[in-house]
């Protein structure tokens, strides 16, 4: 079950695992999308069904902080994280004839003045994980310029209507190719295997992380041995050709489909930025 | 040149063309039917198409959308419940025409208009897709905000007759527009805590609502007469004299479709709305408007299917897709291997060309499946009221249900449709409405960000001349009358 509207990205990494998933699990299995509230449908969905592992949600960042924002739904704890989908990092970019030639550039720049970032809406996932960059590296708090979609920001960079942006290669990919956007740093763990000159922000010594997450969860008390049978189940389904084709042709990371401990450790992570970075925000109650 | 020809050679492949051509009558048929779009037909199809090979799949995903564009205007002119979204305009002029037993002139007129807009795109395409991708860079948040301003400027004009009841029709469809999360505050506005409005009020449901459940209501209050004979008119086709008078429309619709089609934040509907204000701001019989003027249809038919060649251009040469249904086209490109982008156009140009060739081929299909079955389909306004509307609100559920699979969408309409009965009693038009709730979100968005850019200083917009330009045209627009009459009284007394 999906938060998403069918043909979004997200609704199609449900459907590419489910391509394999049925002869790995001997069932059929059939994508529901509940799309409103920003996931708070799909979570009140989970939620009205039986914790048996039968009815599986497609988690991503939003969800964490529509969680956050509404304690009537299932919170993060009532969630089992089962196995990631996609750990898609980003790119800080800027365009071709940007004054900012280096991530030193940017820093210093941004610690004499607010800088521009395009993301998606105030209080969205980009949102968070900007105002956790701009913390890391001691720069001013940034203003957020919100758009509609990574389409939108990769328009108004190349535009110049902002100065620089928190983007997943495979959305700029034909800029970057063209050279009409720069990468100064990936906000990845580790160096990008399509992008090897490219430094981390952490060797650079900011201690931030940007990554586009999606995975399976399932609701708190379901029993044991079938979460660990489903998180089997779903790597090998997402370790079949297709899947894998999938991640190479979205320019996704090929690194993407990992077990529970990874996805869940993740998870926690993001819910502890996302919740730091809203109440400073001011979108956050109590 | 050579790839050129190589694109053009798939016209004689059977396979693709029966790709193409299987592409057009379902598209056809889904656009037809209120509640599945062919966006939603392209994302069902999708992973049948992974198997064909590149060039027939996104030919065949191409076709649907074309036909599915067209396919809308059906039961829009004859049942007044726009199939597609794109087709709200062509629904204004169109169920007027039906009603008056002119169903065929007006199913007509649309096949032939989309046909021209569609061709006139793709052949724009083929020429300067590169060149006008250039122009989506220079659109930021300034320049829509004045595209946006410019067509709401002509709310008051568009509709019924009276100014006064357009602008109430129009502000209360900007108050729909504010509902759901703030993008630039991150705030839900008018939402009171009910999930299903945070993410704003549909464009679908209000639309059907508003088209087809108000006209049923409207339908069921009056008492029936004696069943009029329709005149046997209602099957008759455009002839020359048709043409003559709608082809300034055509050609206004064409343009505009296409142009704002290659902006990648607006998409076919906007193009038609837009297309319709234009059609009647030029036209010489303005007071057939909204009485069923055969020029109101073939404006924004022309536009919405030009929208179609034109969001292929963001699409193909930046990447970057123009609408819900090029990103799905998007992603079915990319999962075949293709990787849009300027590059395209110098490593795999002779895929480009057949894509443009099919997108050709499948205008022409419907243009003719559209001209024959007119016909046929105009029949259907001979069926009685009191058989034809339960199935037309049947579909109408299905429509709202439909895309997101929400209740909450079906309880949207259901409110429209009164608003839609109250305003056919109270002598308002849904048009004004339509175009407030579809450009006033965008203006209020466009503003804010323009202003975080600008750095809360409104001087900014002096900066920009494409911006400045729409905004002075506007302000001709609005105030052309005045001057003119202030020029006419002074005249009048000297």
């Amino acid at each position: 079950m999906t938060h998403a509207g069918v043909g979004g990205g997200t609704d199609i990494t449900a459907r590419m695992m489910m391509v394999q998933a049925p002869a790995e699990f001997g069932q059929e299995f059939t994508v529901v999308n509940r799309t409103a509230g920003s996931g708070a449908q799909a979570l009140q969905y989970l939620a009205s069904k039986p914790a048996d592992g039968h009815t599986i949600i497609l988690v991503t960042q939003t969800h964490l902080l529509t969680q956050l924002r509404n304690a009537n739904l299932p919170q993060f704890g009532d969630l089992i994280p089962v196995a990631r989908a996609t750990a898609d990092p980003q790119l800080v970019l800027v365009r071709r004839d940007s004054p900012f030639r280096t991530a030193a550039d940017l820093i210093e720049a941004g610690k004499t003045r607010s800088l521009r970032f395009g993301g998606t809406h105030v209080g969205g996932v980009d949102h968070v994980t900007i105002f956790a960059f701009g913390r890391a590296a001691g720069l001013q708090r940034p203003t957020l310029v919100p758009f509609r979609g990574g389409g939108e920001i990769v328009i108004n960079l190349v535009g110049g209507n902002i100065d620089t942006a928190v983007v997943n290669p495979g959305e700029a990919e034909a800029q970057l190719r063209a050279g009409e956007l720069r990468p100064l740093m990936s906000l990845a763990d580790t160096r990008i295997a399509a992008f090897g000159e490219l430094p981390t922000a952490k060797e650079l010594g900011i201690n931030a992380t940007g990554y586009t997450l999606r995975g399976f969860c399932v609701l708190k008390g379901t029993p044991e041995d079938r979460v660990a049978r489903l998180e089997q189940g779903l790597i090998r389904a997402m370790s079949g050709p297709i899947y894998k084709t999938y991640l190479e042709n979205t320019g996704q990371a090929p690194d993407s489909v990992a077990g529970r401990e990874a996805w869940g450790a993740q998870l926690a992570g993001f819910n502890n930025d996302g919740r730091e970075a809203l109440t400073a925000l001011g979108l956050l109650r109590g | 040149m050579e790839a050129f020809l190589g694109g053009l050679a798939i016209l004689v492949d059977p396979y693709v063309m029966l790709m193409v051509l299987l592409g057009t009558v379902l598209g056809i048929f889904v656009g037809a039917l209120p509640g599945i779009s062919g966006s939603t037909t392209i994302a069902l199809m999708l992973p049948m198409t992974i198997a064909m090979g590149p060039v027939p799949a996104i030919c065949f995903l191409g076709a649907i959308y074309c036909a599915a564009n067209f396919g809308g205007s059906i039961t829009a002119i004859m049942v007044n419940a726009p199939g597609d979204p794109s087709a709200s305009a062509t629904a204004l002029e169109g169920f007027k025409m039906a009603e008056k037993g002119q169903a065929g002139l007006a199913l007509g007129m649309s096949a032939i208009s989309s046909a021209i807009g569609g061709i006139v795109s793709v052949v724009v395409l083929i020429f300067a897709a590169p060149l006008l991708a250039r122009a989506a860079y220079s659109f930021g948040p300034p320049e829509y905000f004045a595209l946006a301003l410019f067509g709401l400027s002509m709310c008051a004009a568009v509709g019924g007759d009276s100014a006064l009841k357009n602008l109430i029709a129009a502000a209360l469809g900007l108050l729909i527009a504010t509902v759901g999360m703030d993008l630039t505050t991150g705030v839900e506005r008018y939402a009171f805590g009910v999930m299903e409005l945070s993410d704003g009020i549909g464009f679908v449901p209000v639309l059907i609502g508003l088209f087809a459940v108000g006209e049923m209501l409207d339908q069921a209050t009056r008492r029936l007469g004696k069943p009029a004979i329709i005149a046997l008119d209602a099957a008759r086709v455009p002839g020359w004299a048709e043409m003559r008078k709608c082809w300034r429309s055509i050609w206004l619709g064409s343009g505009i479709g296409t142009f704002i089609g290659a902006l990648p934040a607006l998409g076919a509907t906007t193009a038609a709305l837009i297309g319709y204000n234009e059609t009647r701001r030029w036209s010489k019989h303005k007071h057939e408007f909204g009485h069923g003027s055969i020029e109101g249809v073939a404006g924004p038919e022309a536009a919405n299917n030009a929208a179609v060649g034109g969001s292929m251009v963001p699409t193909l040469a930046l990447g970057i897709p123009g609408s819900a249904t090029t990103a799905i086209i998007l992603a079915g490109l990319i999962v075949q291997g293709v990787r849009p982008g300027p590059h395209l156009f110098n490593e795999q140009p002779t895929l480009l060309y057949a894509v443009f060739a099919s997108m050709l081929a499948a205008n022409i299909f419907y243009l003719v499946m559209g001209l024959t079955m007119a016909k046929f389909f105009a029949r259907i306004s001979l069926i009685p009221p009191a058989f034809l509307w339960p199935s037309v609100f049947a579909l109408s559920l299905i429509g709202a249900y439909g895309p997101n699979q929400s209740m909450g969408d079906v309880w949207v309409m259901m409110v429209a449709g009164f608003v839609g009965l109250l305003f056919r009693r109270a002598g308002f038009s849904p048009a004004p409405l339509i175009m407030g709730l579809v450009l006033g979100g965008m203006v209020e968005e466009t503003l804010k960000q323009s202003l975080i850019i600008f750095g809360d200083d409104l001087t900014g917009f002096l900066a920009r001349p494409i911006a400045m330009t729409l905004i002075v045209v506007t302000l001709a627009g609005l105030l052309w009358p005045v001057l003119a009459r202030l020029v006419r009284m002074r005249r009048a007394a000297a």
